[in-house]
């Protein structure tokens, strides 16, 4: 099967809207956690949230869009992909080729106009211009019909894990002979709808979170988008390449609809099985970017698969103590982290955290490090049990 | 690449395709749906059943007679909207409440993926779980990571469903949108129809699926899918699909995914110029139209070769006229 | 109300907010445990019944774990929304 390599890279987040502002604000262990201002919202001037301070109609006009229907989620999505490709020096026409497979996700859709589904579901008015644009599918199809691309296209949800299974299924598609290249990965806006929903399961937190300490209590929901240009060996010719995608795995953890089993089978068995793709045993991973959310639940269940995994548990950190949790774009925006780690040899710290989980033990790293890495292993989970791990090597 | 055998497969439809099949006594639309028939739900212990919307219930449903006699390696659908009707009560609490306390179940339960969850949880499934949303193409790309798993595992085998619900909420989404007929037209005289618009169904079909040709029904021999409104690229597309996969094996019969929409109909006739001598049948006059209808497609292929000794069945579908894919099935 | 007349209506509501189908009023005894082996609930349930609290008797409970102390049984509920109900 073909080796994958990753040429291009397109990022936007609460810590930026480029590949390198969001390295330097990691570097820096800078907090992109805002209180929410930009949704009309109970919850606006009060939540923490990861915001992307840009109005919506600023992305529109940045990006010249025309059409109708366009939603943040899609903008979002179209900032970071067309990063991507000018990153990877794709030609329009290498973006329409059968080759060329685009696979993305999400797991709010056009949901983000929730009060606009609102009213268009209950037929309590006109129709909207966003009729169209409520599902998933309509994020990949906006970026689809920009570029007129004609190879296999795709929409993955998995919920919290959708970007890291849309990254797998790119890398396979490139491995079953289905395509040369894939452009792959997630994006998610902050939305009502997920605001009130994660409220409604009592696991947001009022404070800044802090993923793996004892008294984490809850995420911070985030929004953002990132997609990653994946090319088979024999494509990449002599382009810059900045990682190669070596392992990845799904499993379910087939316990409960909104949290982890306390064995953490999901967790353990995604890692498990990255690792067994790549060919590496447990020891020679450096690096843990974990799923990390700050829930109880989440960092529990995920110390708890790393020990029983690992002899000795690697480095590890949460992203989303920068970020905050950006849902079905949290996948593809690690990835991303991930590989910052492995070109720059570096170690992003952990942070809010100030005291381990009591069960568990485990201190996540603290300070910015620099360390030879070669490995570095990104954990994505989801609700309805749905684990996924990349693995991401030094090329 | 090859794709797999069916064995069993399980679909419930707005007709008697599950239990005792019977597609001769055409059952009509209701309030101008074809809604599925909601099969047996016995075997769903009552602590979950109580938080199933229709979609996860369809879902498990049909599912569950394969779960509970079969083993899977892994678990995927294809769904453009999972729980819609959840999503839309969660929305309204929502508004209705203000953003106070809302109840999580509704929320839970409209994540796309809790069917697919929902069905690992049933069985202790713990392999690969994937569900595909990508709208009309959503199944079409689960069958084709099903048969990139089998490519990869070929002892394995998998439960690949295709599954969506038409529920209050998006029928008035989707009359907005002018997708459906705004006057009655009997399912039965669907194709003699000229206006703009279908008739909105809903269902699910599951399939078990491997590399193992002993006992199937019959094969998935190849899938293709594409994204164009242009009538000359899908009938170039068509063409270079037979050239490759059909060869000179008869193509018995062609199963036509037009809907009674007038606006997509050139698509179709374009396509049934390309195979001119091939019988063709239409199905959405069956299970309406739904993004996720190809899965009905697919079963009644099977269905066909089998009680038809056909030899091979070429299925076309497209979706909203921009969404378009082809599966060729075949006798075993 | 009556405590009786109460009790009822709490299961009658508890049956609606879990769609409990199966189950009528009379199947859920007052000391039987909500949770667990009893009606067989979930952590997901008392979430649901914590919303049944606020917007039935305006009773808010801002911590599903000070939640669950009062969710024991049918009693307990009983007890708490009678002293705490605000409508």
């Amino acid at each position: 099967m073909s080796r994958i390599f990753v040429t291009g890279i397109g990022i936007i987040s609460p810590l930026g809207d480029t590949l390198s502002l969001n390295h330097t604000a990691l570097k820096q262990g800078h907090c992109g956690i805002s209180t929410l201002e930009l949704i009309h919202s109970n919850f606006a001037g009060k939540l923490p949230v990861g915001e992307i301070k840009t109005e919506t109609q600023v992305f529109k006009e940045k990006l010249k869009v025309k059409e109708t229907g366009y939603t943040r989620n899609s903008l979002l999505a179209l900032h970071a992909f067309i990063d991507a490709i000018n990153d990877s020096k794709l030609s329009n026409k290498e973006i329409a080729s059968y080759d060329t497979a685009l696979i993305g996700a999400n797991s709010v859709g056009g949901m983000c106009l929730t009060d606009e589904l609102y009213k268009d579901a209950n037929s309590k008015s006109e129709a909207s211009e966003y009729l169209s644009s409520y599902d998933g599918g309509s994020v990949t199809l906006a970026m689809q019909e920009r570029y007129g691309m004609r190879g296999i296209i795709d929409t993955i949800n998995t919920a919290c894990s959708s970007s890291a299974n849309s990254i797998m299924y790119g890398a396979r598609l490139i491995q079953n002979g289905l395509a040369k290249r894939a452009i792959v990965g997630g994006s998610d806006s902050l939305a009502k709808y997920t605001i009130n929903g994660f409220n409604s399961l009592y696991i947001l937190s009022d404070e800044i979170c802090r993923p793996f300490d004892s008294e984490r209590k809850g995420l911070n929901l985030a929004e953002g988008a990132a997609f990653l240009v994946l090319e088979s060996e024999e494509t990449v010719d002599n382009k810059k390449v900045y990682a190669e995608l070596t392992g990845y795995c799904n499993a379910n953890d087939a316990f409960h609809p909104s949290s982890i089993s306390e064995n953490a089978d999901g967790p353990f068995l995604a890692m498990q099985g990255a690792l067994q793709k790549a060919n590496l045993q447990p020891g020679q991973i450096d690096f843990i970017n974990t799923h990390g959310t700050a829930t109880e639940n989440n960092d529990e269940a995920e110390s708890t698969a790393m020990i029983r995994l690992f002899e000795k548990v690697p480095a590890f950190a949460s992203t989303k103590s920068n970020t905050g949790h950006t849902l079905g774009a949290a996948g593809a925006i690690e990835a991303v982290y991930s590989i910052l780690n492995l070109i720059n040899q570096e170690i992003y710290q952990s942070l809010q955290y100030k005291n381990p989980i009591p069960k568990t033990s485990l201190v996540p790293v603290t300070a910015y490090t620099k360390m030879p890495i070669n490995h570095v292993l990104s954990n994505s989970f989801g609700f309805g049990g749905n684990c996924s791990s990349l693995i991401f090597s030094k090329a | 690449m090859s794709m797999f055998y069916i064995h069993q497969s399980v679909c419930v439809s707005a007709q008697k395709t599950n239990g005792v099949i019977d597609l001769d006594d055409i059952q009509p639309i209701k309030d101008n749906k074809l809604q599925a028939i909601e099969p047996n739900y016995d075997a769903i212990p009552p602590a979950m059943y109580r938080r199933m919307g229709r979609a996860v219930r369809l879902a498990s449903g049909a599912a569950l007679p394969l779960l509970n006699t079969l083993t899977f390696n892994g678990i995927v659908m294809g769904t453009a909207n999972g729980g819609l009707e959840d999503c839309i009560k969660f929305l309204n609490q929502i508004v209705d409440y203000n953003e106070g306390k809302l109840t999580p179940t509704n929320f839970v339960q409209s994540t796309t993926n809790a069917i697919a969850s929902q069905l690992a949880f049933f069985s202790a499934n713990k392999g690969y779980n994937n569900t595909h949303v990508h709208r009309g193409l959503a199944f079409e790309n689960a069958a084709l990571d099903v048969g990139m798993m089998l490519n990869e595992f070929p002892d394995n085998s998998y439960l690949l469903g295709g599954i969506d619900e038409i529920s209050a909420y998006q029928y008035n989404i989707e009359s907005l949108a002018n997708m459906y007929k705004k006057e009655v037209v009997l399912n039965t005289e669907l194709y003699n129809s000229k206006t703009a618009g279908c008739i909105p169904g809903d269902g699910c079909a599951m399939f078990a699926v491997n590399k193992q040709k002993t006992g199937a029904t019959a094969k998935l021999k190849a899938i293709g899918t594409l994204h164009t409104d242009k009538e000359e690229d899908v009938t170039q597309y068509l063409k270079h699909f037979i050239e490759k996969n059909v060869k000179d094996d008869a193509l018995n019969l062609f199963l036509s995914g037009e809907n009674g929409d007038s606006r997509y109909l050139p698509y179709y006739n374009a396509c049934k110029k390309i195979v001119l001598n091939v019988k063709t049948e239409g199905f959405k006059h069956l299970c309406g139209e739904y993004a996720t209808a190809s899965s009905f497609a697919l079963w009644l292929a099977c269905y066909k070769i089998k009680s038809n000794n056909l030899k091979n069945v070429l299925i076309y579908n497209n979706f909203r006229g921009k969404q378009h894919s082809f599966m060729l099935v075949g006798d075993v | 109300m009556e405590t009786a007349a109460l009790k009822h209506q709490l299961k009658e509501q508890i049956i609606q907010f879990l769609n409990l189908t199966t189950v009528k009023p009379e199947d859920i005894k007052d000391d039987q445990p909500l949770f667990g082996e009893g009606l067989g609930l979930d952590s997901i349930d008392s979430l649901e019944l914590i919303a049944l609290l606020e917007r039935i008797y305006g009773i808010k409970i801002n911590d599903p774990k000070e939640g669950r102390k009062i969710l024991v049984d049918v009693n307990t509920m009983i007890a708490y929304i009678q002293q705490h109900r605000t409508k």
